[in-house]
């Protein structure tokens, strides 16, 4: 009987002291933040051999310039530093990096032996006292040490951010020299950085619009040499080109790859009318896209190579529209005020990058690929040509100022519209083309 | 006389001659002119000067005959320049490309964790030197009890404290139909009859150090009395040895139920509190680094804290996620554990003695509004 009461008054006490037993946990929402680069640490790393001191300082500099270079990060200087990292395995005194508000910190070593250089980095989440992944070694030659520290930046880059990679890329573009009336221009191809220039092709006739192939082994691009315009493919390793055939008397430009690499769409002036066609590249067969009396130029394929994006003055204006890669209906996605041109599909898929003129003033923007979310990212007296970095986060365009001195120059922007920078080049640049990520 | 009519003659003669022909005798008088005058600045008269236009020249000069000039056109003796062959220009050979670097994961070295907690501070046992802190702390109110004015008697134990004293009111239920309003009964403060000095209300002991070694530590005694009361239980059971009380199960919930009781409690955090807290993790939580996937990506954090407001690293973990991707809500996590880490190092001013409601906190990170 006891037993039978003892039970009931346990039942009932836990019943009444149940709800504090089970205490509800405190909710709150935190839909507010604070946007600004992340403050990251880069001692220079570890020299594991004699040859390597050198090299231990660049590459750490180079790392640190690729992560500041997207605004997304701020570099504390070292002479902040309260400790120092004078061995690669040993443990991180976190205290210290807390204490100048690092919140990431990025550790490597770099050993020389003969032509061949290995890098080993680390990258510590400080506040939590933790690394933020596993630590990755890169082999490679003494030639190769920038794209060795693209890599790490990259691996840096991507697992605090959750963006893909985009450090070790390159670009090819126009160079240009000389004033507007007596302008020179050949091809050209660097490292996203602006590094690395080297020159393929020379100055004797007018080069435009250069696109990497998907692979980034070939670049399509459009050259006068034989008086009028003609589409050219040329191999990057060997300089060797060739030119596409088209009928006489035409017209082709504005070329571009498909994702499989196998298809190149194009425009076609023929008998005064511009229309877009496609062609296999091995075969040579082309393929009428449109055919409408008005201007229809600047294809784009969609990054899984079924739509493609152009520009066309069909309804009086230039605006923007896609159409099946096979042809057929096109839609119209650009409503806006002024005129559209030059559009580009993101790697992503999600955006449209496009140059806007409206006003007297060019743009550079980004739509949805149903017009929506139009979002004019930068605003001059010429800025043309937008390319996307391999990540879809950055475009890169060329900007040209005014007057008979003015010269042209690439920028890149954050697609937030932040962090709009100069590419540095030897010379003037228009009419970039992002590579995919180098293997 | 005559003379004298002479000379008078003689003389007005005279003055009338003079008078008539005197005119044409004198000079004509200087001609003058009477022109308006003003005065201007010397700027306005530049300016003026400068405004004047320069004389016309009407002068015609006879323009001399153009002399005919026969040139001739010299025969040249040497002959066109070759064309001179201009070199192919260099074409610059791309090297090869590098070859990709080797990609290796690293082997993990020794555990390479730092402890980063905090010194465990004890009381000093013995001879133990304390160094006094720089900053005294605070010291709470001291409460004093009330002296009444003059002496009161003992109010009634269920009066309301109220300055004006007055009796209970109780309806009349002696056939009256109007209804009256119910009145507690209410009293005089409480109050004591002495005042308490603060002397008086100090402490047994002394906080400081003691100067000698205890003769016993507190910790031993408290082991040597557990098994004292440990012993009584047996007994009190023994009182009544018919009665089997083997139930564990039966203990065990009463146990966790008295402990739930004992649980600190109060009132909800007001709304200004959970503002403030809020607030103080916002404006740590940093994501200008974020992905464009993870912007548009929400996730439920959990969280432990401390009694002095600082949240428990190790307890931090992701409920649950909505909007993105796994990796997408891992990024956010990790800003997320970053900025309650980061801003909670010293502790969220959060009301102590509603610790029970805030111990236990879930934190819903929604990027989406400062998303692009």
């Amino acid at each position: 009987m006891k037993q039978m009461f003892l039970s009931i008054c346990a039942g009932l006490t836990l019943f009444l002291t149940g709800p504090l037993a089970a205490q509800e946990p405190l909710r709150i929402i935190i839909d507010e933040a604070i946007i600004e680069p992340l403050p990251v640490a880069v001692p220079t790393f570890q020299a594991e051999s004699a040859e390597a001191s050198q090299l231990a300082n660049e590459l750490a500099r180079v790392v640190a310039a690729d992560l500041t270079g997207t605004g997304l990060f701020r570099e504390i200087p070292s002479s902040a530093f309260i400790s120092t990292v004078n061995d690669f395995n040993a443990p991180v005194q976190y205290a210290d990096w807390k204490a100048i508000n690092a919140q990431a910190l990025v550790t490597g070593a770099v050993n020389v032996q003969g032509n061949n250089v290995n890098v080993k980095f680390r990258l510590h989440d400080v506040f939590s006292g933790a690394e933020l992944g596993n630590g990755l070694q890169f082999s490679g030659t003494t030639e190769g040490w920038r794209r060795m520290a693209h890599k790490v930046a990259d691996a840096v880059y991507a697992r605090i951010t959750g963006e893909g990679p985009y450090f070790d890329s390159r670009v090819v573009y126009v160079s240009e020299t000389g004033p507007k009336d007596d302008r020179k221009k050949r091809l050209a191809i660097m490292d996203y950085d602006g590094a690395n220039v080297q020159y393929l092709t020379d100055s004797n006739a007018i080069v435009l619009a250069p696109r990497f192939s998907p692979s980034g082994d070939r670049v399509l691009y459009t050259s006068y040499e034989s008086g009028f315009p003609r589409i050219y493919v040329l191999d990057i390793g060997s300089v060797q080109r060739r030119v596409l055939e088209s009928a006489e008397g035409t017209m082709s430009f504005a070329p571009r790859f498909s994702p499989s690499g196998q298809t190149v769409v194009y425009s076609l002036t023929q008998g005064g009318n511009t229309d877009i066609h496609s062609m296999d590249i091995n075969s040579g067969q082309s393929v009428r896209l449109t055919n409408t009396p008005a201007i229809e130029t600047a294809p784009s394929y969609s990054p899984d190579g079924t739509r493609i994006v152009f520009e066309s003055d069909r309804s009086g204006t230039q605006q923007l529209y896609v159409m099946p890669a096979t042809g057929g209906e096109a839609q119209r996605i650009s409503f806006g005020e002024g005129r559209y041109g030059t559009p580009v599909w993101s790697p992503r898929g999600d955006l449209v990058a496009f140059t806007k003129q409206n006003k007297g003033r060019f743009h550079i923007g980004v739509m949805r690929l149903d017009g929506s979310q139009e979002r004019l990212l930068t605003a001059s007296f010429l800025d043309e040509g937008p390319t996307w970095a391999p990540n879809g986060r950055v475009i890169m365009f060329s900007r040209e100022t005014q007057g008979a001195g003015g010269s042209s120059t690439l920028y890149s922007v954050d697609i937030s519209g932040r962090n709009l920078r100069p590419v540095s080049t030897p010379s003037g640049g228009s009419d970039p083309s992002w590579s995919p990520l180098q293997k | 006389m005559h003379t004298g009519h002479v000379i008078s003659g003689a003389g007005h003669l005279m003055l009338i001659g003079w008078l008539l022909l005197g005119g044409l005798l004198t000079p004509d008088p200087e001609p003058f002119e009477i022109t308006e005058v003003s005065v201007i600045s010397g700027a306005d008269f530049d300016a003026m000067i400068a405004a004047r236009q320069s004389p016309q020249s009407a002068i015609e000069v006879a323009q001399p005959n153009a002399p005919e000039v026969q040139i001739e056109t010299p025969e040249l003796g040497s002959t066109p320049d070759d064309v001179i062959e201009q070199p192919a220009p260099l074409q610059t050979e791309t090297p090869p490309e590098d070859a990709p670097p080797e990609v290796t994961e690293l082997e993990l070295p020794p555990e390479t964790q730092v402890e980063d907690t905090p010194l465990d501070l004890r009381e000093p046992v013995g001879d133990v030197a304390v160094l006094v802190p720089d900053v005294a702390p605070v010291a709470a109110p001291r409460p004093v009890e009330r002296v009444a004015p003059e002496p009161v008697a003992q109010p009634d134990p269920e009066a309301v404290p109220d300055p004006v004293e007055q009796e209970a009111v109780v309806p009349d239920t002696a056939g009256e139909t109007a209804e009256q309003e119910t009145q507690e009964a209410t009293a005089p403060e409480e109050a004591t009859t002495e005042i308490v000095t603060e002397a008086a209300s100090a402490p047994a002991a002394s906080a400081r150090p003691p100067g000698r070694r205890p003769a016993a530590p507190p910790r031993q005694v408290a082991e040597a009395v557990e098994p004292v009361v440990e012993a009584e239980r047996p007994a009190r059971q023994s009182e009544n040895p018919s009665t089997p009380v083997n139930n564990d199960d039966v203990l065990a919930a009463l146990q966790a139920a008295q402990e739930a009781v004992a649980a600190p409690s109060g009132p909800p955090l007001s709304a200004g509190e959970r503002d403030a807290l809020r607030v103080a993790v916002a404006q740590c939580w940093n994501i200008g680094s974020l992905s464009t996937e993870a912007l548009g990506t929400t996730v439920v954090i959990a969280v432990k804290m401390n009694q002095n407001g600082t949240p428990v690293a190790e307890t931090i973990r992701m409920l649950s996620s909505s909007g993105g991707s796994n990796a997408a809500a891992q990024r956010v996590f990790d800003s997320a554990r970053r900025a309650i880490i980061r801003c909670g190092a010293r502790g969220y001013d959060l009301p102590q003695e509603k610790f029970s409601q805030w111990q236990n906190i879930e934190m819903t990170f929604d990027p989406r509004k400062m998303g692009f």
